[in-house]
């Protein structure tokens, strides 16, 4: 057993960390003040491709070495790159889920408006065929300007009950048309496609699934309305409508074959269990972040030395050291290819809980100061709520949780 | 790398006391409750597989498996019965304070001559508060409980010091005691004990509490589990209102909770004890583990006994004996309010409270 992190990584969170405090959560406040998303054509957006971000994981073929550099310096910088992320490849949950919670703690929503192919990349991987792999998931490997992906599986009229989608899709041809209506989908009015989750038939339930990719300027996809949230503002969460959207057959995600059956429904849900685990590690940073601006106010403040002060921001240390844990073992699990469905549902049932408890006890102990509505504590009280609505509320959790614990009957 | 698995040697230990605590414990649980005692069979099983024996150092014949090895042992014993847990290691916490504070020469003299000796026991008695005084060589005071009817070995613990009194001859008055009856449980008075060895070594001293606490940790999670995993059983068996009550969401989502609580417990126990291992101050990580521990007992313990009702409130299940132990266990050494405030001054004398870096060897 050990839980000790490599230096390796350490390295990238020692970068994050001096990106976070210089760049992330600046522009998180610039948004939060704002009130609305960073726009797409802001230069942090263009510095982040220039720092290498926002690309894809996708290796690209299946001979990592497709696209190998020839000349020697070029060799060398990818064996240096090569050896930083070395642990990462035998690892990537468990790296990923390491990062996310250092972004999140800079903030969560600018890291949700980073650039790349974001929550549409797991489906593509999880389900395209290499030539859309290829299509969709190539322009993010070196990309030349920011570009982003978008996942759209909630609609106005189902949300945890994700087989009660209503987006219907049509086969007309060569293609198939998609009608319906969608919510909440991340970047999606800036992204180069959206990966659409539709029904063929209702009463089908999950095996009538089929999931699109919807490429920009799509005649009939359109209505984008940015919601206004409560926190979170950095990025854009976004509802649109499909009205008779034409999509040619090139774009249902796996082919026809890998769609029949409950393909479709599955690949959405294994990426859930992938992302599960990273969605409780964001839950963690913005919970770390409140406790540490709540004991830099309390220390300011002289309240240190009051029990009832220590104890509870003890008590909150501890349940989000036991959260951290909690998301680590589940993506650990991940990248050793052992079930996690139960690990990765009690790490995102618990985090976001932590996380909430260390943000509502910063504005505790600032007082009026929190209620004033400019301290960075506000703000994460109000970004970290979301944390227990997405990718699966608390209570869906603890129902995925039960079916493993008592197999609870799906009703 | 980063691994969750237990080694080899640890995974093995884990199992040879897993199945030594489910095969031999836990159908006499009851017995040696009202016995007061561990039958002499299961004594002698335990000291020749060496469960106790398996973080003792390697000058006491132990094999050396640090504090998560002791962590592992004592999870599993108390998952089967929490008081025979205590009264199956001859040494007890005690041997923390002998290493950390009297080093080598103090387990060989005090600790070496109760190995081997049937029934031996030893305790590590909490006097922080100054319940005994100390004072020409002699122990004045009165130990309201200690979890055991014979003493071998009594070591009182401070902030500073640590002080091995004369055991032979003290008077132990038998308790009815709250709970880990099997254990034994007595009032000790002390009138004029001698004192037979005293070190001053705060450092020490802040050690052996830490790895005390990370035992009551460790046994209080296994406590939790056992009530988790007994109450789950439970849940899918008992029928009403036309389902098992498990099916209830009430009921369902209660049973993950209980889950969670004893998992992410373990992960604060491991990780406070992979810590100690690695030399690193862990004094806090210990304290909080314990706090985490006894908080998530306390609210596993009585809700698995909810989920059995009434058969939970009378002692055909183990359960109501689970919760009077869960909350005994954390009265100990201190107590869980100590620990707490001792895990806030640790926190707010750091400058990274959560910091990133892990813990444990390279
Ligand atoms: C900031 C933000 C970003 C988002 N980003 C995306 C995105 O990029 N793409 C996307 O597709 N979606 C996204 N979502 C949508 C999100 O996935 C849904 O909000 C979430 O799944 C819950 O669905 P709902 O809001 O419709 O609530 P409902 O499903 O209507 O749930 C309402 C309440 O009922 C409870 N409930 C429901 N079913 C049960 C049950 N069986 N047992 C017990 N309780 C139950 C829920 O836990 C909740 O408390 C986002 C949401 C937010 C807030």
């Amino acid at each position: 057993m050990n839980l000790a992190l490599e230096d390796a990584l350490c390295n990238r969170l020692a970068r994050i960390r001096a990106l976070g405090a210089a760049r992330i959560r600046p522009v998180g406040l610039e948004a939060d003040r704002a009130g609305a998303p960073l726009p797409p054509d802001h230069p942090f957006f263009a510095e982040l491709v220039r720092l290498g971000l926002g690309r894809t994981r996708w290796l690209g073929g299946e001979d990592p070495d497709d696209a190998g550099p020839t000349t020697t310096e070029a060799r060398r910088e990818r064996s240096e790159r090569d050896e930083e992320t070395r642990g990462e490849r035998g690892s990537p949950s468990f790296t990923g889920v390491v990062l996310a919670e250092e972004l999140a703690y800079w903030d969560r929503g600018v890291a949700v408006a980073f650039p790349g192919p974001g929550l549409g990349e797991p489906p593509i991987l999880a389900m395209g065929t290499p030539e859309q792999k290829q299509r969709f998931l190539g322009p993010f490997r070196a990309p030349d300007r920011p570009r982003w992906g978008s996942f759209a599986m909630t609609e106005p009229g189902a949300g945890s009950d994700v087989a009660a989608i209503r987006t219907a899709c049509r086969r007309d041809g060569a293609d198939w048309v998609l009608d319906g209506d969608k919510s909440f989908a991340a970047n999606a009015s800036r992204a180069d496609w959206i990966v659409v989750f539709a029904t063929c038939d209702p009463a089908l339930g999950r095996a009538g699934h089929r999931a699109f990719v919807v490429e920009r300027g799509t005649p009939g996809l359109g209505d984008f309305r940015i919601e206004r949230k409560m926190g979170l503002e950095a990025y854009e969460s976004t509802s649109f409508t499909l009205r008779g959207c034409r999509v040619p057959a090139a774009n249902l995600l796996g082919g026809e074959e890998r769609q029949s059956g409950r393909a479709g429904f599955k690949g959405a849900m294994q990426s859930f269990n992938a992302t599960r685990p990273m969605i409780g590690a964001m839950a963690v940073g913005i919970g770390r972040a409140a406790l540490d601006e709540t004991l830099a106010f309390a220390r300011s403040h002289d309240r240190l030395g009051d029990p009832r002060v220590r104890d509870r921001l003890e008590r909150s240390r501890r349940k989000l050291q036991a959260a951290r844990l909690l998301c680590w073992r589940a993506a650990w699990l991940a990248d050793q290819q052992r079930p996690n469905v139960l690990e990765a549902s009690m790490a995102k049932a618990v985090a976001p809980q932590a996380a909430f408890e260390a943000a509502a006890l910063g504005m505790e102990l600032l007082g009026e100061e929190g209620g004033r509505g400019d301290h960075l504590i506000e703000k994460l009280f109000r970004d970290v709520k979301a944390m227990d609505i997405v990718e699966g509320t608390g209570q869906i959790q603890r129902v995925l949780m039960a079916r493993q614990l008592v197999g609870l009957p799906r009703d | 790398m980063i691994d969750f698995d237990l080694d080899p040697a640890l995974e093995l230990l884990r199992e040879t006391a897993r199945r030594f605590g489910a095969e031999r414990l836990r159908p006499r649980e009851r017995e040696s409750e009202a016995a007061r005692a561990v039958g002499a069979p299961n004594l002698a099983a335990a000291a020749e597989i060496g469960l106790a024996a398996a973080a003792w150092p390697e000058s006491l014949g132990g094999a050396a498996l640090g504090a998560l090895g002791r962590a592992v042992v004592l999870e599993e014993l108390a998952a089967a019965d929490p008081g025979a847990a205590l009264a199956l290691d001859p040494l007890g916490p005690a041997v923390h304070a002998l290493a950390e504070l009297g080093g080598e020469p103090a387990l060989r003299t005090h600790a070496g001559p109760l190995i081997g000796r049937p029934g031996a026991r030893a305790w590590l008695a909490w006097n922080g508060d100054g319940r005994v005084t100390l004072r020409g060589g002699r122990a004045d005071g009165r130990l309201p409980w200690v979890p055991a009817d014979r003493l071998d070995l009594l070591v009182l613990l401070d902030r500073d010091a640590a002080a091995v009194v004369e055991a032979d001859g003290l008077p132990l008055a038998p308790l009815r005691g709250a709970g880990l009856r099997a254990a034994g449980a007595s009032e000790v008075v002390l009138a004029g004990a001698p004192v037979r060895a005293w070190w001053v070594h705060p450092r020490g001293a802040r050690r052996a509490l830490a790895r005390a606490r990370l035992d009551l940790a460790a046994l209080l999670v296994g406590v939790a589990r056992a009530a988790a995993e007994l109450s789950r059983a439970y849940a899918l068996q008992r029928v009403a209102f036309g389902r098992p009550i498990a099916h209830h969401q009430a009921l369902a989502f209660l049973i993950a909770d209980m889950a969670s609580a004893v998992d992410g417990a373990r992960l604060l126990v491991h990780d406070a004890a992979l810590r100690l291992d690695a030399e690193e101050d862990a004094d806090g990580a210990c304290a909080a583990a314990f706090v985490e521990a006894a908080e998530q007992a306390l609210f596993v313990t009585p809700n698995a006994l909810q989920i059995l009702g009434g058969h939970g409130f009378v002692q055909d299940y183990p359960i109501e004996k689970w919760m009077r132990e869960a909350r005994a266990l954390s009265l100990l050494h201190g107590g869980v309010d100590a620990a707490r405030e001792d895990a806030g001054r640790a926190l707010v004398a750091s400058d990274a409270p959560l910091a990133l870096a892990g813990t444990a060897p390279r």
